[in-house]
């Protein structure tokens, strides 16, 4: 069942959505990359689509600064906070 | 030879002028390519039992590599080997543009300095004719006004390298600058001022030919048109400034001379507040379809490009929240020619020497930008304090006294990257075991701490093959010589470059054989650190991070143990296979 949470754009899906926080109902990691990607369509090739249990290459999420999570099917907590980032942190 | 070779180096001694074309082996070429592959090997040759990497016996070696000059997109590179007068151990720095293009067309795969001049003097290359001329008019010369003299008395065929007023004072980490940008870590700018040199002028009309012309360009072509996509996003539209930010929110981003990994006002520097508050317009090295470079107005004059080590090392490192204070650091280090992070980390260090009352120097205090300017100018003078800050921070730690090496933000002298090394635990790991240092450029192995492969706060001897994985392509992409920030566009990398280099060479090289090829470089730069006096207890970090968990986060703690055990096992991958007292001798 999907849940609203709290979402943290950092890096290029900040500066492309020009919010840094938002509020987005999912029950998935992949439902939520879909809803950012429809309510800015400016994301949609940072999220282009990897296998079905594995993100793309160009976005990395993590679940409230401690863990990164690549599967889409992982299922997310109201309490989570997701912090979505391009995939190439640091250089 | 291979094609995309010219088979030889020039070598030229600057004490007398002579210069000598030296043959290169081809099995040589095809075991170590380019770069800074090519340039460990040439090292080792070339160093004999020369003890001081600022004595006149010391080699100094631009290489280029078989890509520069071909259409391939980032690959107008060079690299600048030698013994580093910061860290006694084997450095090796990159730059840009028509310097490796020009420098290649003299008819050599590398140039190799030795020698000292008589007095200050400026190495012209023409066409693979070698003279010297005088250059005490450019005694004090900022890096781009040496460039620009030079230009315009020799004409605009002619590519410069230059040195600015750091160099030639011997400040330890001074860069080596062409057309803005810097071989920056490391002293290679040190190394050329030991010589005498104010720059190097190169140009030539000996074009290397490629093996499979038309294949090679629709390959190029193909490359350039992926650049363009969302694998190089992040550099294009923020450049590497964006990563401010990022590493605020992780915790990762050194702050106060490592004493935290936040900043209060990590939003005020960060490349979204300067992009919004300021001009920018966009550059890009030679031959490149990606373009990183941000470069954004200051109030009172040109602009300046901002990278996110800089931006680091001379804002949240010093603790310094103001925009503006940090452009103008940016563009006097540029000017002065030295290495952002070496300075601010060895600022950052004697303001919290100063904060611990044993510096008596009140104006040099954390959060103030016009501290900063000062110090930097000192500094890359060698004037008053500055003579300590030239020596970075291993060495004024010694000075100091007090046990302040045990905070000195360095790894074997070389000052430590944008990267908290408790926060990001396998970069720990890479800063502690590379050749030249605390070096983000030589090892990638924050890629594996922001990723699903490891618990980023504890690392485990699992992350020990990541972090090798990181460094072997490091090590190829830096001989081939392609840009880093193209890695994301490789679907699968050793094949694609394997491809790229038989286009140019007609070798039948594959995948396999350039990992064993980048693991041979990496090792070559091991065994030249081993022979000037490498020991394993060298690749450390200091105490500081061995000792509890960063303030803000009681997560992110790197033990004595847990270092020594991923040190252990790295050593006994790669091959080294001495025991380790890692950890144990952070001062060493
Ligand atoms: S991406 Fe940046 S550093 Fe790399 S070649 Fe292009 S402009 Fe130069």
């Amino acid at each position: 069942m999907a849940v609203a949470m709290q979402v943290e754009l950092l890096g290029i899906p900040r500066q492309r959505a020009g919010v840094a926080e938002l509020e987005i109902e999912a029950a998935t990691l992949g439902q939520l990359l879909d809803a950012l990607a429809a309510r800015y369509p400016s994301l949609a090739d940072l999220f282009r689509a990897g296998r079905a249990d594995r993100l793309g290459p160009f976005v990395a999420a993590n679940l409230n600064g401690d863990r990164f999570v690549t599967d889409p099917r992982t299922r997310l907590a109201a309490t989570d906070r997701i912090l979505i980032l391009s995939a190439d942190a640091g250089g | 030879m291979p094609p995309g070779y010219h088979g030889c180096y020039l070598r030229i001694d600057v004490s007398d002028g002579s210069a000598d074309h030296v043959p290169l082996p081809a099995g040589v070429l095809r075991r170590f390519l380019g770069g800074a592959g090519l340039g460990a090997w040439l090292l080792s040759r070339e160093s004999g039992a020369c003890p001081d990497p600022l004595a006149a016996g010391a080699p100094l070696i631009f290489v280029f590599s078989p890509l520069v000059g071909s259409p391939l997109t980032t690959s107008a590179k060079f690299a600048v080997v030698s013994r580093s007068p910061l860290t006694d151990r084997i450095n090796d720095s990159l730059a840009s543009s028509g310097f490796a293009l020009a420098g290649k067309r003299c008819g050599c795969d590398a140039i190799v300095v030795v020698g000292r001049a008589a007095r200050l003097s400026v190495l012209v290359i023409d066409d693979g004719r070698v003279r010297l001329d005088p250059g005490g008019h450019l005694r004090g010369a900022t890096c781009g006004a040496a460039e620009k003299t030079l230009r315009t008395r020799l004409g605009p065929d002619y590519k410069i390298a230059s040195i600015g007023p750091a160099g030639e004072r011997l400040v330890r980490y001074a860069t080596i600058s062409h057309d803005g940008r810097h071989a920056g870590r490391g002293g290679s700018g040190t190394v050329l001022g030991s010589k005498n040199l104010k720059a190097v002028a190169v140009r030539g009309t000996r074009y290397s030919t490629w093996a499979h012309p038309r294949e090679l360009t629709e390959r190029s072509r193909q490359l350039s048109k992926r650049s363009f996509g969302p694998a190089t996003a992040k550099y294009r539209e923020l450049g590497t400034a964006a990563n401010l930010l990022t590493f605020n929110r992780f915790g990762a981003l050194p702050t106060r001379n490592f004493q935290t990994g936040t900043f209060d006002a990590a939003a005020q520097v960060s490349a979204e507040e300067i992009r919004a508050t300021r001009t920018r317009t966009r550059a890009s090295c030679a031959a490149c379809t990606i373009g990183c470079e941000h470069i954004y107005s200051i109030e009172d004059g040109e602009g300046t490009r901002l990278e996110y080590e800089s931006l680091f090392a001379l804002g949240p490192l010093c603790g310094v929240g103001d925009p503006d204070a940090v452009l103008r650091a940016s563009k006097l280090c540029d000017e002065l020619g030295i290495d952002t992070i070496s300075v601010g980390g060895t600022i950052a260090f004697a303001m919290e020497c100063v904060e611990r009352g044993w510096l008596d120097e009140p104006w040099l205090t954390f959060g103030r930008g016009e501290s900063v300017l000062r110090a930097i100018e000192l500094a890359g003078r060698r004037e008053g304090i500055g003579h300590l800050l030239a020596e970075g921070s291993r060495r004024a730690a010694g000075a100091i006294g007090h046990d302040s090496i045990r905070f000195a933000p360095q790894v074997k002298g070389l000052e430590i990257p944008g990267y908290e090394p408790r926060a990001l635990q396998t970069m720990a790991l890479g800063f502690a075991v590379g050749t030249r240092g605390a070096d983000h450029n030589r090892s990638g192995a924050y890629e594996v701490d922001f990723s699903a492969a490891v618990d980023r706060r504890r690392v485990t001897v699992d992350a020990v093959r990541h972090a090798i994985d990181t460094e072997d392509r490091a090590a190829l992409m830096d001989s081939l010589i392609l840009c880093k920030f193209l890695r994301g566009v490789f679907d699968d990398f050793y094949g694609e470059a394997a491809e790229m280099l038989n286009l140019v060479t007609g070798w039948d090289t594959s995948a396999a054989e350039l990992r064993r090829a980048a693991k041979g470089i990496v090792h070559a730069k091991r065994e030249f650190n081993r022979r000037v006096g490498w020991t394993p207890a060298e690749d450390t970090l200091p105490e500081r991070f061995l000792q509890g968990a960063l303030p803000n986060d009681p997560a992110a703690a790197l033990s004595r143990e847990r270092l020594r055990a991923v040190v252990d096992e790295y050593h006994r991958q790669r091959g080294c296979e001495e025991p380790s007292p890692a950890a144990d001798n952070a001062s060493a």
